[in-house]
């Protein structure tokens, strides 16, 4: 790497900077490379470059891995699944935006639910994964395939090839994962009473949710400290539910009135 | 940590091959019976090949797997390629991941001559420590309707999409009364847990359907619905959509798709069996606590694989005993009828559980059943009172 200290130091005040936050430089590049990959990517009416987008995300996502911190090898296990679940959602996700076909990015995006369900689960919270596959992949997203299927069965309209702002999107994203993971790394590495990523304390195993009554400990929870919150985002469930309901009824009385109009006279 | 997934492994091994060869004994058995009660032979020639041995007909699952294995896959050219395969393929690994958290037993001795991975007996379960076992199976079965619907999607083909339209509106609505007659016995059990359910209602003595008759009818019809049995079978009834979401399919992806469905009915059979009839608990035989012989571990198997049994042979009988309801009629039951049912049923058991837990005298318990039995009756009549479903079978005229 010396050739390259050298190069970047005789660039003045910009290479002296790179080498003296050599870490963070690497995620700048990284996050760049992945936001015009992304942008490249999207949909934009009929211009080409999707390969060169997903060759560049691909490489952004390499350089991100190069700055991964290591674990002890007597966990290569559980970090190998752990990463294999992180590309899986990742990936997914980067599909769901850049497909064209509507039906197919719904599938992805049922892919990325997948993916931060196990994720979830892979950290202990087997309430939250599960009820995000019930919730999103189970109902939610169900109901977009039926709507989808039923509106445009051909696909392929134009507004299907074509992401709005595709270049503001890109970069609001890149500029958040940006900050995000420069943030994280200097969490962790830099300063030298930073936490370190460390395995669940006894304690919590014992007492917490993470011991096997898991979801007793969550209800307990919810229904001690949150029990406002978890009682006004019910009757909002609710009243969304008699709004919805009530729409139905006037559309088909209003029809009805229609009918007997027409019959009459 | 080695230990653990080889001994995951192994039961993963076992239950996959147990659940594939149960899945085409059951198209025979289904078969059989379909033939019985028709009043005919049914497939009974087929037995050990190359020989004239004929064995009632027991060698016919392996004909017609072959069959379907050698035949040609044929993708239509108006086909979306790729969902038309990912489509049987997504199906089949749903109905099949549901069985990590069900348990097809018991646990195994504690002394069973080799150290056992994490200090305590082996459970008969592939994923022992899964604290909201319940919800997994919840979350598994509406997975199911993504292989229905992209099936019929990808096929282009009216009947197809019709079948997957209805199927996915079919499985949404029922989940609903499902999820309500799962909660009335997670009340009563106190736990998500598969296996603990079974525990308390082993120790009790008093199968769930005893107490909970009104949550028993409620998830069964919806696990028959949700598992597309007759009489729910519309998404791919022969006479109006061919085969439903399944017309354009042949060969191997036709057969994933069979055998989600049959494993589909094994699923429904087995949590009809743990959540209401006690699962492997039988009075008198088998006891209740973890510490057991061997006699009474593979006891418990038995009983289990009995129960199973004959609610699968239930569910067959049914399918030729019911006609098919029409789509507004499924709408309605599960709507009118199953939604408030489960409603009641939730309500009872929340105040039994309230109220009812220090009442330990056999006459107590007894009037507290029979007034279960009492509060079923009066809700299914008020029911038919409010919602009637078969008053008038005519067309209906006030359709736009």
């Amino acid at each position: 790497m010396n050739w390259l200290t050298d190069k970047l130091g005789s660039l003045g005040a910009p290479g002296a900077w790179i080498v003296s936050h050599g870490p963070q430089a690497t995620l700048l590049l990284a996050t760049v490379l992945g936001g015009l990959g992304m942008w490249l990517m999207l949909p934009r009416g009929n211009a080409g470059g999707r390969r060169l987008g997903a060759l560049l995300a691909a490489l952004a996502g390499v350089v991100y891995g190069s700055q991964l911190v290591p674990v002890g090898s007597d966990e290569w296990f559980s970090e190998a699944v752990f990463l294999i679940l992180a590309a899986v959602t990742v990936i997914s996700a980067a599909c769901t935006i850049t497909f064209r076909n509507p039906v197919y990015s719904a599938i992805w995006f049922a892919l990325t639910l997948l993916g931060t369900a196990a994720l979830f689960l892979f950290q202990g919270a087997q309430f939250l994964a599960l009820a995000t596959v019930v919730v999103y992949a189970g109902a939610i997203l169900v109901t977009f395939l039926f709507v989808l299927m039923l509106a445009n069965p051909k696909g392929h309209a134009y507004y299907d090839r074509v992401s709005w702002e595709a270049f503001l999107s890109a970069t609001a994203g890149a500029v958040m994962v940006g900050i995000l993971s420069i943030t994280l790394m200097k969490a962790f590495t830099t300063s030298p009473d930073a936490p370190k990523l460390q395995p669940p304390s006894a304690e919590a195993l014992e007492k917490d949710i993470l011991n096997t009554e898991h979801v007793a400990h969550l209800g307990a929870h919810l229904f001690s400290e949150y029990l406002i919150a978890i009682e006004v985002a019910g009757t909002l469930l609710l009243v969304a539910l008699v709004a919805a309901v009530s729409i139905v009824g006037l559309d088909e009385s209003s029809r009805r009135a229609e009918r007997a109009h027409d019959f009459h006279g | 940590m080695t230990a653990i997934v080889v001994e995951a492994l192994v039961k993963i091994v076992l239950l996959c091959f147990a659940l594939m060869t149960a899945a085409a004994y059951l198209v025979l058995l289904e078969r059989w019976i379909a033939a019985w009660v028709q009043d005919r032979l049914g497939p009974n020639r087929v037995g050990i090949p190359l020989t004239k041995i004929k064995m009632f007909g027991l060698g016919q699952p392996l004909a017609d797997g072959l069959k379907f294995i050698f035949k040609e896959v044929y993708t239509p050219s108006h086909v979306d390629k790729v969902l038309y395969i990912v489509a049987p393929i997504s199906i089949l690994a749903a109905a099949l991941a549901t069985f990590a958290v069900i348990p097809f037993g018991s646990v195994l001795p504690s002394d069973l001559g080799f150290p056992q991975p994490d200090g305590g007996p082996i459970r008969l379960v592939v994923a022992p420590g899964i604290d909201v076992g319940m919800i997994y199976v919840f979350a598994l079965s509406s997975l199911a309707v993504y292989g229905v619907i992209l099936g019929g999607w990808a096929s282009n083909n009216k009947y197809s999409f019709l079948g997957g339209l209805r199927s996915s509106a079919q499985l949404i609505a029922y989940e609903i009364p499902l999820g309500l007659g799962i909660l009335g016995v997670v009340l009563a059990a106190g736990s998500l847990r598969l296996d603990t359910i079974i525990t308390s209602q082993a120790t009790s003595g008093l199968w769930n359907v005893l107490v909970q008759p009104l949550g028993f009818l409620v998830f069964l019809i919806a696990a028959f619905a949700e598992s597309a049995r007759l009489p729910f079978d519309l998404p791919e009834a022969e006479q109006e959509l061919i085969g439903g979401y399944h017309t354009e399919y042949s060969g191997m992806p036709l057969l994933l798709y069979l055998i989600a469905e049959f494993l589909h009915m094994v699923t429904a059979a087995f949590l009809i069996v743990i959540l209401f009839f006690g699962g492997w608990h039988f009075w008198g035989l088998t006891g209740s606590s973890d510490e057991i012989g061997w006699g009474t571990a593979i006891l418990r198997v038995v009983v289990l694989v009995v129960k199973v049994l004959a609610t699968i042979v239930f569910m067959m009988m049914v399918r030729w005993s019911w006609p098919r309801f029409r789509f507004d009629q499924l709408m309605a039951l599960a709507w009118k009828v199953m939604l408030p049912l489960g409603m009641v049923n939730l309500v009872l058991m929340a105040s039994l559980v309230e109220y009812g837990e220090d009442i330990t005298a056999t006459w107590g318990r007894a009037f507290l059943i029979a007034g279960m039995w009492i509060a079923t009756l009066l809700a299914c009549l008020a029911a038919a009172w409010i919602a009637p479903l078969s008053g008038d079978n005519r067309p209906r005229m006030d359709a736009a």
